[in-house]
C-alpha cells in the first residue's frame, strides 16, 4: 500500500474517531444500538471451523499485557481479549465498538462516557460490569507500586474514571484533548479489559499469571513455553457468528528467522508474522501463497548524547545530520526487511511532509553534495572543522544496526572527519548503557503506540521523555509540543507539527535512519484478515473474522 | 573399579564447585539487565527507582551474593532448580522437557561420527598418501572448518526449496513417536556428526600408522595374515585408545555446539533454551544449563576414563 491510499484509510480512522457517536455513517460497519452490531468476516461466504496455524513471536517474558511492550504477548495472548473499542481488523484503521456498543463524548471534549454490552461473559462465566474496565484502566492510568504500563502517559490529561452504573462507564479529562487521541489510545490493542477480581486477586500483577480470563473470541488450551500456544473457540463469545476458527495454535519464532521463514514455505504454518525479505519474495513467487508489507510503529535512529561535549552543540548534531545518506542506508539492509527514509515524524501520517518535498530537504537528497557542504560548514562554525577523534558509537546486537552503524561511521569519516569506535553490546545491556548516558553516539530503535505526534512527541523528543536518550531539551519545542497536546482542531494542529519538525530539523535530538515496515506471509485460503494497512503489529491481533477456505 | 569412580567423583566436585562460582559471578557482573526483557525497552525505560528496586527485590537479586549462591545451592539440593525469572517456569521442568532430544543428539551424533570418521581413518592410514587418503584427508579438513551451524543452514534451506520440508516445529520424544522424533533429531546429529567424524578420522589415521609400524604388526604380517585382519583385529584396538580419549572431549564440544546447531534446524533442545535465556538474561536459567552442562562433561571424561581401563588391562592392573 503507498503512503496516499494508507492516508486515505488515515482519513477514514479520524472520520471514525470524530464521528464516534455516529458511527452508522461510518460505511455501515456499526450501528449505535446494543445488539445490532455484528462484525463480520469482509467476505461474504465464510466458512467455519478449521485450525489456523500461526507463527509469530510469542514466548514473552511474562503474562501481563498492559505491562508488556512486545508482541510475543500480543501474539498468542491477543485473541482471548477485547477492547472497550477497537480497530477494525478488516481495514486496521477505523475505530469500531468492541465491548461499549456506543460512547458519547461531551461537547467540551472533556467526558467520553461508554456503554458497555450487557450479558458478555469472561472465560471463567463472571460476567463484565464497568467495575471491571475501571479497573483495568485505573491500573493503566494509575499504575501501583512495582507495576510499570508503557501506554500510562497516553492517559496523562485523564483525571476521572468513574462507574455510572454496571454497564455505562465514563473519562473524565482535566483538559481536552483530540478526540482521535483519545479515542486511539483507548483502542490500543495492549488496553484489554480484564476482571477486578483477577488483578485483586494477584495483587495487580498479572505478571506470573499464564491464563488469566478474558472476554475474548478464543480461550486458552494450553502452552508449551518457547514452542506453542493452543487457543480455542470461545463459545459464548458475545459476538454472535464469531469467531470462524475452531482453534488457532501459536508456534513460537524469532521475527525476521530463517526457521519462521522455512515453517511457513513447508506448510508448517498457514500465515507468519514479521517474515524475512527472502520468504517474503518467495511467498509472492508462490502460487497460493500472498504478502504484505505495512508501516510498523518504529523508528530506527542514532542518538546523540547532548550531555557531552561537542554534542550538546546544535550545529554538530545538524551536520551529522546532514551527511547521513537514508538511500544508501536503506540499501545497505535491503535484504533484511523493508525500511522507509524518512525524518522526525512518521513519514507516512497526515503529520508527515510529503515524500516528495522531503526529498527536496538537506539531508534527504539523492545527490548529497550540498547538505555536506552544509555541514562541513556548520562544524567550522563549531570550532570542528579537523573532525572528531575517539567517539563512542554504541550499537545494538541485530543484523540491521550492525550493518548501518558501519555504514554511517564511513559516512561521518568521510564527510566530517569524525573518528568513531563501535561498541556492540546486546539489548540488555544497550538500554542500560544508554539510560545511563554511557555512550557518544547509540544506533538503535524506539516505538510508539499511536501515530499520533503527541504520542512519540513527548516519549521520543520531549523533555525527560522516556525514550528521549540524547537527553535532548529544547524549550521552543517543548511548548510547540504543549500546544499540539491541547490543539483539538486538526488543520492548525498539523501547522504545529510543522513547526516542531522544523526545529527538530535545526536542532536534531537523534539522527533518523530509517522508519520500520513490517512484512505477513499466508496461504491465500486464509481469508477474513487484512494486515496492509494496519499500524503497527499490536492493535489488530485477534483473528476474530478470519477463515479457512478449505 | 569402585574405588577408583569414587576417587574421580570426590575430584570432580571441586572442579563443579569452581563452574558454579564462575558462571555465578559472571552472570551478576556482566552488564544487562534482565527487566529489558521483561519490561521490554519502552517499560524499561520508565521504570523508577522504586519499581526497579522492588522488581529486584522480588526476584530476589537485591539479596547479598552469597545469600544468592546458597539459595542457588538450596534449589539444586531440592531438584527444582529455581525457577526462570520471567514466566515462573520451573528449571528443572525445562531441563526435562528439552533435555531428552539434545541427548539424543549427543548420542547420535557420536555413533555418526564413529560410522563416518572409523572407516575413512582406516582406508586412510591403511593406504597412506593414495587417493582414497587424499580425498579422506580433503573432506576431513573441509568438515573441520565448516562452521555447524552454516552447515546447518545450508541443510535446512537445501531441504526446503529442492523437497519442500521443514522437520517438525513441537518437541516429539523417541518413545512418543519415533519417527518424528528422528526428524527432529537427526538433521543436527548428522551436522555435528560429520563435524566430530572429521576428528575421528584424522585421529584414527595417525593412530593407526604409528601402531602399524609396532614389531608385533609386522610379525603378524609376517605370519601371512589378511591385511584387514591385522589392521582390524591386531592394530586397531591399540590404536583406539586416544580415539576414545578425543571422542570424550569432542561430546563436550557437541553439547557447546549443539547450542549454536539446534538454533540452525529450530529444533527446541536445551542448547536452544540457553540462547533464549542469554538474551533475556535469565540468570537463574543461564547459570543451571551452564552447570548442568559442566557435570555432563565431567561425567562423560570420567566414564571415558573407565572405558580406558576397560580396554586397555595394563590400567586395571595399576
Amino acid at each position: 500500500m503507498n503512503r496516499r491510499a494508507f492516508l486515505g484509510r488515515l482519513g477514514i480512522a479520524g472520520g471514525g474517531a470524530a464521528l464516534a457517536s455516529h458511527l452508522s455513517r461510518s460505511r455501515g460497519i456499526a450501528r449505535t444500538h446494543e445488539g445490532t452490531f455484528e462484525l463480520r468476516a469482509p467476505e461474504s461466504n465464510p466458512k467455519r471451523g478449521g485450525t489456523l496455524r500461526y507463527g509469530v513471536v510469542s514466548s514473552p517474558a511474562h503474562f501481563d499485557i498492559h505491562q508488556s511492550g512486545t508482541v510475543a504477548n500480543l501474539g498468542a495472548q491477543g485473541p482471548m481479549y477485547d477492547n472497550l473499542i477497537r480497530r477494525d481488523p478488516r481495514d486496521g484503521q477505523t475505530i469500531i465498538p468492541d465491548l461499549a456498543y456506543k460512547w458519547e463524548i461531551s461537547a467540551d471534549r472533556r467526558t467520553y462516557t461508554f456503554h458497555l454490552r450487557k450479558g458478555v461473559t469472561f472465560h471463567d462465566g463472571a460476567e463484565l460490569t464497568a467495575d471491571d474496565v475501571k479497573a483495568t484502566f485505573a491500573r493503566i492510568i494509575w499504575p501501583p507500586k512495582g507495576v510499570v504500563i508503557p501506554r500510562t502517559p497516553l492517559f496523562s490529561a485523564v483525571s476521572e474514571v468513574n462507574v455510572l452504573n454496571p454497564y455505562k462507564i465514563e473519562f473524565r479529562l482535566s483538559e481536552p484533548r483530540p478526540s482521535k487521541f483519545i479515542l486511539g489510545a483507548i483502542a490500543s490493542g495492549w488496553n484489554v479489559i480484564v476482571r477486578k477480581k483477577t488483578l485483586e486477586e494477584n495483587d495487580y500483577n498479572l505478571r506470573q499469571v499464564a491464563n488469566y480470563p478474558g472476554t475474548g473470541p478464543f480461550r486458552h488450551v494450553s502452552r508449551k513455553k518457547d514452542e506453542v500456544w493452543i487457543l480455542e473457540k470461545n463459545p459464548h463469545y458475545w459476538n454472535k457468528g464469531l469467531p470462524y476458527l475452531d482453534r488457532i495454535e501459536v508456534y513460537h519464532f524469532l521475527p525476521f528467522s530463517p526457521e519462521l521463514g522455512a515453517a511457513l514455505l513447508a506448510g508448517k504454518l498457514d500465515y507468519a508474522r514479521v517474515l524475512d525479505t527472502v520468504t517474503v519474495k518467495r511467498a509472492r513467487q508462490t502460487a497460493g501463497m500472498s504478502s504484505a508489507t505495512y508501516y510498523q510503529s518504529v523508528i530506527d535512529a542514532v542518538w546523540v548524547n547532548d550531555q557531552k561535549k561537542p554534542f550538546g552543540d546544535s550545529r554538530v548534531r545538524r551536520a551529522m545530520h546532514l551527511v547521513l545518506d537514508r538511500y544508501v542506508l536503506q540499501d545497505v539492509v535491503k535484504d533484511m526487511a523493508p525500511y522507509l527514509v524518512g525524518g522526525f515524524v512518521y513519514p507516512f501520517s497526515q503529520s508527515a511532509t510529503l515524500a516528495e518535498e522531503l526529498a527536496k530537504r538537506p539531508g534527504y537528497q539523492r545527490d548529497s553534495t550540498a547538505a555536506t557542504q552544509e555541514a562541513r560548514r556548520l562544524m567550522t562554525d563549531a570550532g570542528y572543522a579537523g573532525g572528531l577523534r575517539n567517539v563512542d558509537f554504541v550499537v545494538r546486537e541485530g543484523p540491521s544496526w550492525k550493518l548501518w552503524a558501519v555504514a554511517i561511521q564511513a559516512m561521518l569519516k568521510e564527510a566530517l572527519n569524525i573518528e568513531t569506535k563501535l561498541r556492540t553490546v546486546q539489548i540488555s545491556a544497550f538500554f542500560e548503557e544508554t539510560q545511563a548516558g554511557n555512550f557518544d553516539l547509540s544506533i538503535g530503535a524506539v516505538v510508539s503506540t499511536l501515530i499520533d505526534p503527541s504520542d512519540y512527541f513527548n516519549a521520543w523528543y520531549g523533555k525527560d521523555g522516556p525514550q528521549n536518550y540524547s537527553k535532548w531539551h529544547n524549550p521552543v519545542f517543548q511548548k510547540v509540543v504543549h500546544q499540539i497536546d491541547r490543539e483539538l482542531d486538526d488543520a492548525k494542529r498539523n501547522a504545529l507539527v510543522r513547526q516542531a519538525e522544523a526545529i527538530l530539523e535545526q536542532d536534531p535530538p537523534l539522527l533518523p535512519v530509517a522508519w520500520e515496515q513490517l512484512s505477513d506471509g499466508w496461504y491465500t485460503y486464509v481469508k477474513g484478515h487484512n494486515p496492509r494497512n494496519i499500524f503497527g503489529i499490536y492493535d489488530v491481533v485477534r483473528w476474530d473474522t478470519a477463515w479457512l477456505d478449505k | 573399579m569402585q574405588k577408583y569412580l569414587l576417587r574421580r567423583l570426590i575430584v570432580s566436585l571441586p572442579a563443579l564447585f569452581g563452574v558454579s562460582v564462575i558462571v555465578f559471578v559472571v552472570m551478576r557482573v556482566l552488564p544487562g539487565d534482565p527487566l529489558v526483557a521483561m519490561f521490554g525497552a519502552e517499560g524499561f525505560t520508565r521504570l523508577g527507582e522504586s519499581d526497579r528496586a522492588r522488581i529486584m527485590a522480588d526476584l530476589g537479586l537485591s539479596d547479598p551474593l552469597p545469600v544468592q549462591y546458597l539459595r542457588w545451592m538450596k534449589d539444586i539440593a531440592t531438584g527444582g532448580l529455581g525457577k526462570s525469572f520471567f514466566r515462573g517456569d520451573k528449571v528443572s521442568e525445562l531441563i526435562l522437557h528439552r533435555g531428552p532430544l539434545s541427548a539424543e543428539i549427543g548420542v547420535l551424533s557420536v555413533i555418526i561420527s564413529w560410522i563416518v570418521g572409523l572407516p575413512v581413518g582406516i582406508v586412510s592410514a591403511s593406504r597412506p598418501n593414495s587417493f582414497a587418503d587424499n580425498v579422506a584427508r580433503s573432506l576431513s579438513v573441509l568438515f573441520l572448518a565448516i562452521p555447524g551451524f552454516w552447515l546447518g543452514m545450508l541443510i535446512v534451506l537445501a531441504s526446503l526449496f529442492w523437497f519442500h520440508y521443514k522437520s517438525p516445529l513441537l518437541v516429539v520424544y523417541l518413545w512418543e513417536d519415533p519417527w518424528t522424533n528422528l526428524q527432529l533429531v537427526i538433521g543436527p546429529a548428522v551436522v555435528l556428526g560429520l563435524g566430530q567424524g572429521a576428528y575421528i578420522a584424522r585421529m584414527t589415521r595417525s593412530c593407526l600408522l604409528e601402531v602399524i609400524r609396532e614389531d608385533y604388526v609386522r610379525t603378524a604380517q609376517a605370519k601371512g595374515l589378511a591385511e584387514g585382519l591385522v589392521v582390524i583385529r591386531h592394530a586397531l584396538p591399540n590404536a583406539l585408545l586416544p580415539v576414545i580419549t578425543v571422542s570424550g572431549i569432542l561430546m563436550g564440544f557437541v553439547l557447546g555446539g549443539s547450542v549454536a546447531v539446534e538454533q540452525a534446524f529450530g529444533v527446541p533442545g536445551l542448547g536452544a533454551a540457553l540462547v533464549t535465556a542469554v538474551v533475556e538474561r535469565d540468570i537463574i536459567v543461564v547459570q543451571n544449563l551452564v552447570l548442568l552442562y559442566g557435570v555432563i562433561f565431567m561425567g562423560i571424561n570420567i566414564l571415558v576414563d573407565l572405558s580406558y581401563a576397560w580396554l586397555d588391562p595394563r590400567l586395571r592392573f595399576q
